[in-house]
């Protein structure tokens, strides 16, 4: 075989190879989260008159700009809170590794306003990292905010005088634009929210 | 004669004793600190019976704080709910764990400074294990 056939042979193949990956790349599907559920529509919130954790007035705005987890809990809660946000901690951290930008914000609404002052809010949410946000405020207005979400709350008696907060253990993903875009049920695990995350926040 | 049978004897029961197991132990023993501001923190072990009859424990109680409570949390309808334990029965040989996300100890009211926590459980009136740990970061 000449130079010249060698050469024609070579590109033929390359040819051929560029094709099959091109076409394989066209013809695979998109990949999908694994067990977050993403809206078709984003939901739009509604207008409210909250507090952050450093008794600042916030209002939806607060969603604009950056990708936001939003977990609804309480302080006082011993174990399902701090597990939650140590998930949502851990997956930011492992997003944080692997490169990915932008990184999505940890907010925690209170659903027990009347213990968690801003001041409570602030020492908390800072234990599980430094750009978390902590909202709370008057309850009426944070009904506002879960009734449009579709999260429940119930303040329910422990012992004696001690009481909890039954509460939705959902994660609400919330899009740059301040919108209801996707959400994560429980249980939490982080490597779902590190599989999830980056294929929801590509897309627009 | 009767001194080589006392020595068997002592040294059948020492050999008895020493393969005994302990009525209740506990394992994996976990309590964190309180977190910046907060008053209570929730506590984690494994129990287990190692005798033949079940073991009530009726409730815990720590020199250094002011309650302790078995809770547990439950996940329903996709809503997290809270309930305190009465009793807890543990089985015959079985293990009872207390982890993240279900049965834990609440423990409220920290003494300030303690890192050392001594837990006691009870079967009623009677203390059944007493377990000493430190409090993790």
């Amino acid at each position: 075989m000449n130079p010249r056939s060698v050469l024609i042979a070579l590109v033929a193949l390359i040819a051929i190879a560029l094709g099959t990956w091109t076409s394989y790349r066209l013809m695979s599907p998109p990949p999908v989260p694994r067990t977050a559920t993403v809206f078709p529509a984003s939901a739009v919130l509604p207008e409210f008159s909250l507090l952050d954790q450093y008794g600042n007035a916030i209002g939806r705005e607060v969603f604009t700009g950056q990708w936001d987890l939003v977990f609804f809990g309480f302080t006082h809660c011993p174990d399902i809170c701090p597990l939650t946000m140590q998930t949502l901690a851990n997956a930011r951290q492992r997003l944080a590794e692997s490169g990915h930008d932008p990184l999505p914000r940890i907010v925690l609404v209170s659903v027990d306003p009347e213990r968690d002052t801003p001041d409570v809010m602030s020492q908390y949410v800072d234990y599980f990292g430094d750009d978390n946000l902590g909202i709370t405020g008057e309850l009426d207005e944070v009904r506002k905010l879960t009734k449009s979400l579709g999260i429940y709350f119930e303040k329910t008696a422990v012992v004696d005088d001690a009481y909890s907060v039954d509460h939705s253990a959902i994660v609400i993903v919330l899009n740059p634009r301040g919108e209801f875009h996707a959400l994560f049920s429980a249980p939490h695990d982080v490597a779902n929210f590190v599989h999830d995350l980056p294929i929801i926040m590509a897309q627009p | 004669m009767t001194r080589r049978f006392l020595t068997l004897a002592l040294i059948a029961l020492l050999a008895a004793c020493s393969v005994e197991k302990v009525p209740l132990v506990a394992s994996d023993v976990s309590i964190k600190k309180p977190m910046p501001g907060m008053n209570m923190s929730a506590g984690y072990l494994t129990l287990t019976n190692n005798t033949s009859q079940s073991i009530i424990i009726t409730h815990v109680t720590s020199p250094q704080f002011g309650s302790v409570e078995m809770h547990e949390s439950v996940l329903e309808d996709g809503m997290s709910r809270m309930y305190a334990l009465g009793n807890l029965t543990i089985l015959p040989g079985h293990t009872v764990r207390f982890e993240p996300g279900g049965k834990h100890l609440m423990l409220m009211r920290p003494s300030i400074g303690a890192d050392a926590v001594t837990l006691d459980f009870y079967a009623g009136k009677a203390v059944v294990l007493t377990v000493d740990t430190s409090l993790q970061d």
